[in-house]
Formats: structure tokens, C-alpha cells, sequence
């Protein structure tokens, strides 16, 4: 088991930022997710540990070794594809015993590594498939079970779930959790689906347009964004952004009528913008009060969750409008069209400020988000 | 099964997990062919068409196919087997056609002349095969390097192929030349023989490779198309996972790049086997056979017997065992393709 350490890592191609400079520092048996919308860079990023893509700028140290220039194969690093990449001309056993019969181990020794592996991954009955004929999560544990079998230094995994389907995913995605628990290993997990990464990693990075946005763990990104960026794509729906302006101690948004209260620790750090901010706050951060309430709106439409119930408020008119996301009761008997007041808890309220588009007053929230990260962090 | 209709097809399921939603299907029913058929014809002949059953209509686009097919290919065939037993010459049409049996068969098969024949391309077609493999994977593997100018170099080597074979036999007829050929001169160039000393038409031991190097030189590049399709088939992640799982590039080579590209390389020696088997214009032309009957394969044999000494029932005779142990071999060679496939 390795740390993995990036410094001032970035690629180019031709003239175009893959991965603009960035530092990553990997703990030994760590879980670190790269999330972000498809062409961000993740999977290059991946790839550059990897070896299998250069770098141009930067260095990678693999276990404080300078790896930056070793081929992939000198890494000691297992790397699980999203197609899976099995040998489709050889059986399960085939395929699961290549990595170590490429480094001329012996047949008792293969085997009983073999054994185990497929024990762990409970495919013994597959061993002699051709992987064609196998279902995408067999495929997948195939796949697994071949970057297990050599016990490499680290795990490097490029959406390895992205091809399941819904239910075969959330199996397997327990079933990962599972292997990195009881294997211990520094893994690197690529994925664009923040739900696979709030739940599986210790740690996100959460990367947008070439550049990294945010490293956090998933309670810090999802209870303390670092822009708007991260607000908006943690969190399903993202977090609730509405422009507003500072009027003492709370932020006029969305017309009149509705307000968002401003927590004593954040006043000094808004004090100094010019008194236009972007205030967020969860779907959960609302509360619904029968009247009063500093915000209110019209039902605009409702989503069944099964335990709880997202409601589309429609709040404000004219330009200051816009759609707000709030949770509900499951029991709840909103109706489409119908008005709603609610308050939000100043706890969960964040500030941005519209020009840079970052947090504002970063750090005030984020020890308690931390303390926070035991807590069940919903989706 | 020919013909489907009815068939039920449930619609996406427009299901995400914010929105509540139930599963909606939604029944179609496919026309019939009849019913599509007539609905893209002019309504006097939809009229007609109508009433058919869609296992009718099935055989009326199949008919005219399985009919020329039938009078083209089977026809003759048979009539073939059925002159193999007579002694009919097509020369002398009005004379007595009888039926004798097995005889043709018998003097064919202890004809020694034959044997030679069959040897000759046995020769001819085994070397063909290896060297074409073996050339043409190789340059299939080179050009699948994707260096500068590959495109360029692909073209250049296709070039051969593309050329009428009567006029590849009579121009290596030339470059064979002992005094003026190219060939002899290069050969001579590099091992400081002399050019005169050897002439590879003329020469009894040398003559069965002349044909063997100009097919090659020939065909070499069909194979290497088949073979860059097949090296062009392997994905680029394979090599990736057998990068990370630490495979040298031999073993890279000999474990995943040639038993990937077998089924493709299985199908080039097929279709140059059936092709060298049959082979009759190049090596008519170089050589015509000789020098004496060396270079005289199977196929120049039959059409001599046939055509020049009119012995058509013992030519029939030989044409249908040709046809048998063609088929019988080409059979057991596509099964053995269709497991490599499979996997």
C-alpha cells in the first residue's frame, strides 16, 4: 500500500488545458473519488497516475517514489477500466491469473492467489466463462478480481459502474466500499455520479472545466461548497442559489416578502462585499411554517421520494424569480398551485459572492461541517 | 423464423428517481409484410398482393434468386456428376453415350500424371499460404504502427493486388528473364552469382518456387488487409489493462495481439487457399505449365483434359473429386474458424 502524491500535475493537448497545474496528496489506504461533469479532467487525471497518459507539466510520487516518467507497468498500480477491458479470448481464470503469469509467478502460487481473490469476490462458479458470456456486474467483479489478484500498490478506478445498470450498481458500489475495508488499499475512483462519491470516498475532488473546484470530504463539499460550482453539482437537486442583497441582518431575495437570515458569525465577512450576495441553502435547510415564514411561494410541482416529498416552489415574480427546492414531509398534502411559507435554518445558510463566484466567509462553517460528517448526509 | 408480426414493444420508461412514476406499456401491432407490401405498391398490383400469405410473399422475393441459382450452380453440378460415370466427349456429340461405372474414377486416381499435378499444388498452395501469413501479418503489424505516412506506405503495398493477373504472369515473365531480367539482375546484385546462370522458368527445381514468389508478391497485400482489419480490431484498452497488468511487449504480442487477430488471419488463409487452389491465369501465363508439366497444377491438368484432349467424363470425373476434397477440407477448416471465433 502507497501514498500517491500530485504536484503541479497538468496535461495539455495541443493547446487546450486537460488538467490545468494541481496538488493532490493521497493518504495511505485512503479513498479519494474525482467527481465531476464529463471532459473536467478526472479521467485524465486518472490516467496520468495511472502512467498510461504523460504528463506535461508536473511530478507524480508513488509511495515518495518519483514515478513521473515510469511506464505504467513500473508503477505497480492495478487500473479497472469502465468497459471492464477483460481479454475476451481467454476464460475468467485466464484473465484473472494474467497479471501474475506475466510476472513469471509460480503455478501453486498462482493458483492459490487465484483462489483467494475469487473467493472474495464470490465468482468461483464463473472460472471457466468466456467473459462475453457474463452479466456487466460479473464482468465487472472479473475485472476486480484481476487488479486484486497481483495486491498492487494502489487502485486506480475509472467509473468501473458506469455501465451497470441502477440496482447493480448500489449493489456494487457496497461491494467496492466492502473490498477497500477489508483490503486496506489507496484507491483513486473516478466517477461523474455524486452519489456513488458522496457515499464511497474519505475524501472528493471535485474537478470542473480542467481545474480542480474543490477537496473536501463529502460533508465539507456538500454542507460547505467552496463556489457555486460545487453547490450546484453536489446534491440532488444542487443547492437552492438565489441573488440577493444584504439588508442588515438578513439578504433580500427574490422580491418582496422574502428574506434569508444572515448568522451572527457571518456578518463581519459579508461587511466587506458590496452588498450583493448569492445566499444557498439545502432543500432540507427549509422548514414549512403554516404562515409567516421569511420565505414563500407557489407550488410549482411536487416529486414523490418515497420518504420524503421535494417540493418546486416557484418563489418571487418577474426577474427576481425563480424555482426553489424544498423537502417535505412524505405525508405532506401539497398541492400543485397551492402557496407555501417556509423558514431556513441560519446554520445551514451559505454566502457567495456573484462576481468570483466562491464562498464567502469559507472556514466559518467548516468546522462544523466536519463534526458534521458523521451525520447522514442525504441526497 | 422468416416472418414476424404481432410484435409488442413496451416503450422507455421514463422513470427517474426524483420524479414518482409508474411503468407505462404501450401495445403495438406490426402489419404484416403483406399488409407493408401493399401498402408501397400501386394499387392495382396491391390489390393482387393483398391476399398473399407472408409466406408467399417470402418466396416471391426469393424465387427468381433461388431459381437462377438452381439453373446456373446445381444444375450443372449434378449434370456433372452424372457425365463423371459416361464416357461422353464433347467433342463427338453424336456418338453412343454409355454409362461405365466407376471407371473414370479409377483412371484418375492411378494416373500418375495426376499425382504430379496434385503435388505440384500441394506445393504451390502450402508455400503461398506461409509466406503470405507470415508476410502479410508482418506488414500489417508494422503498418499498424501508425507512424508518418502509413496511409502512404498502405497504399504503395496494395498496389500489386490491384493489377489484372495475366498481366502480373507476363510481365514477371520478363523480370525472370535470365539476360535482361530484373530479378536475376537483383539476385545477382546482392549474392554475386551470375544473372545468366539461372533461369527460373526454364529451370525444372526452380520453376514451382518462380509461380510460389510471384503469388506472393501478388497477394501478400490482400492478406495484409485482413490482417491490419484484424490488429485494427483490438482495442486500445486491452493493451492498457495489459500495460497496467505488467506484460512485456512480447508477451503482449504473443498472448493478446496474435490470438485476438487469429480469426482474421484464419479467414485470409482460407480465402487464399480456396483461391491458390483453383489457380490457373497467373501460372498459364508465366510459366504454361512447364517447364515439361512441373509448374502444371490441378486445375491447367483439368482444363487440358477437358478442353484440349476432350475427355470430358474423366475430366468430370476429376472435377467432382476436386470438388469434394475442396468442400470436405474448406468444411472442417470453418468449424475450427467458428470455435476460434467464438471465444
Amino acid at each position: 500500500m502507497a501514498t500517491i502524491e500530485l504536484k503541479q500535475v497538468a496535461k495539455k493537448f495541443g493547446n487546450n488545458w486537460a488538467v490545468k497545474p494541481m496538488d493532490l496528496t493521497i493518504a495511505d489506504g485512503e479513498f479519494v473519488c474525482l467527481l465531476g461533469p464529463s471532459g473536467c479532467g478526472k479521467t485524465t487525471t486518472l490516467r496520468m497516475i495511472s502512467g498510461l497518459e504523460a504528463v506535461t507539466e508536473g511530478a507524480i510520487l508513488l509511495d515518495r517514489r518519483d514515478v513521473t516518467w515510469r511506464h505504467p507497468s513500473d508503477r505497480d498500480i492495478a487500473f479497472v477500466f469502465q468497459f471492464y477491458a477483460l481479454y475476451p479470448h481467454m476464460s475468467v481464470r485466464e484473465n484473472i491469473a494474467f497479471p501474475l503469469q506475466a510476472e513469471g509467478e509460480k503455478k501453486e502460487n498462482i493458483d492459490k492467489r487465484v483462489a483467494e481473490v475469487v473467493d472474495l469476490l464470490r465468482i468461483g462458479h464463473l472460472l471457466k466463462a468466456r467473459p462475453s458470456k457474463l452479466s456487466g456486474g460479473d464482468q465487472q467483479r472479473v475485472a476486480l478480481a484481476r487488479a486484486l489478484v497481483r495486491r498492487p500498490a494502489a487502485f486506480l478506478m475509472d467509473e468501473p459502474l458506469g455501465a451497470l445498470d441502477a440496482e447493480l450498481r448500489e449493489t456494487m458500489r457496497a461491494e467496492i466500499k466492502q473490498l477497500h475495508l477489508a483490503q486496506h488499499a489507496t484507491t483513486v475512483y473516478v466517477t461523474h455520479d455524486q452519489v456513488e462519491a458522496m457515499a464511497m470516498s474519505d475524501r472528493i475532488v471535485v474537478m470542473s472545466a480542467a481545474e480542480v473546484q474543490q477537496i473536501g470530504s463529502p460533508a465539507q463539499v456538500y454542507y460547505d461548497p467552496a463556489n457555486l460550482f460545487v453547490a450546484r453539482f453536489i446534491g440532488s437537486p444542487g443547492m437552492n442559489l438565489l441573488k440577493g442583497r444584504i439588508d442588515g441582518e438578513r439578504v433580500q431575495v427574490s422580491g418582496a416578502g422574502n428574506t434569508v437570515p444572515i448568522p451572527a458569525s457571518y456578518r463581519s465577512a459579508l461587511a466587506t462585499t458590496g452588498g450583493d450576495v448569492v445566499a444557498g441553502f439545502r432543500p432540507e435547510a427549509a422548514a414549512i411554517s403554516g404562515n409567516g415564514g421569511s420565505m414563500g411561494g407557489e407550488i410549482y410541482a411536487v416529486d414523490m421520494h418515497g420518504s420524503y416529498k421535494l417540493l418546486h416552489v416557484s418563489v418571487g415574480e418577474g426577474e427576481g424569480a425563480s424555482i426553489v427546492h424544498i423537502r417535505s414531509d412524505r405525508m405532506a398534502p401539497y398541492t400543485i398551485g397551492s402557496p407555501v411559507r417556509f423558514d431556513i435554518d441560519p446554520d445551514m445558510v451559505r454566502f457567495f459572492d456573484p462576481k468570483s463566484e466562491r464562498a464567502l466567509g469559507r472556514g466559518i462553517a467548516s468546522p462544523a461541517a466536519r463534526n458534521d460528517s458523521k451525520r447522514e448526509v442525504g441526497q | 423464423m422468416f416472418v414476424r408480426a404481432g410484435v409488442r414493444t413496451p416503450t422507455h420508461n421514463n422513470c427517474d428517481n426524483r420524479a414518482a412514476c409508474g411503468v407505462m406499456t404501450e401495445v403495438r401491432t406490426d402489419p404484416t409484410i403483406a399488409e407493408r407490401v401493399a401498402a408501397s405498391t400501386p394499387e392495382p398490383l396491391a390489390r393482387r398482393v393483398r391476399g398473399l400469405s407472408d409466406r408467399a410473399i417470402a418466396w416471391a422475393f426469393i424465387g427468381p434468386t433461388v431459381g437462377l441459382l438452381l439453373a446456373i450452380n446445381i444444375f450443372p453440378l449434378l449434370w456433372t456428376v452424372y457425365l463423371s460415370f459416361t464416357n461422353y466427349r464433347a467433342n463427338r456429340p453424336n456418338e453412343e453415350i454409355l454409362w461405365i461405372g466407376t471407371r473414370n474414377y479409377e483412371r484418375v486416381l492411378t494416373d500418375p500424371d495426376i499425382w504430379a499435378a496434385m503435388q505440384a499444388t500441394a506445393h504451390f498452395v502450402v508455400w503461398t499460404i506461409v509466406l503470405q501469413t507470415v508476410l502479410g501479418f508482418g506488414l500489417a503489424w508494422l503498418i499498424d504502427r501508425k507512424f508518418r505516412g502509413s496511409a502512404f506506405w498502405t497504399t504503395i503495398i496494395l498496389i500489386p493486388m490491384m493489377l489484372s493477373s495475366a498481366v502480373v504472369g507476363n510481365f514477371w515473365k520478363f523480370l525472370y528473364q535470365p539476360q535482361i531480367g530484373l530479378f536475376n539482375y537483383v539476385v545477382s546484385f546482392f549474392t554475386g552469382i551470375d544473372p545468366s546462370s539461372f533461369d527460373m522458368i526454364g529451370s525444372v527445381t526452380l520453376a514451382p518456387w518462380a509461380i510460389v514468389i510471384v503469388d506472393t508478391w501478388m497477394w501478400t497485400p490482400y492478406v495484409m488487409l485482413i490482417c491490419l482489419a484484424g490488429l485494427r480490431s483490438i482495442p486500445d484498452y486491452i493493451y492498457e489493462a495489459a500495460e497496467v497488468d505488467r506484460a512485456s511487449p512480447w508477451r503482449q504480442f504473443w498472448s493478446i495481439t496474435l490470438p485476438m487477430a487469429l480469426p482474421f488471419i484464419m479467414l485470409a488463409v482460407l480465402f487464399r487457399g480456396i483461391e491458390n487452389f483453383k489457380m490457373f491465369d497467373l501460372v498459364v501465363q508465366l510459366t504454361g505449365g512447364g517447364p515439361g508439366s512441373i509448374t502444371e497444377l490441378t486445375s491447367i491438368n483439368l482444363k487440358r483434359e477437358a478442353f484440349e484432349k476432350w475427355r470430358t467424363g474423366y475430366s468430370s470425373a476429376l472435377a467432382v473429386i476436386l470438388f469434394v476434397a475442396v468442400f470436405g477440407l474448406a468444411n472442417i477448416y470453418v468449424k475450427a474458424l467458428n470455435r476460434v471465433k467464438q471465444r
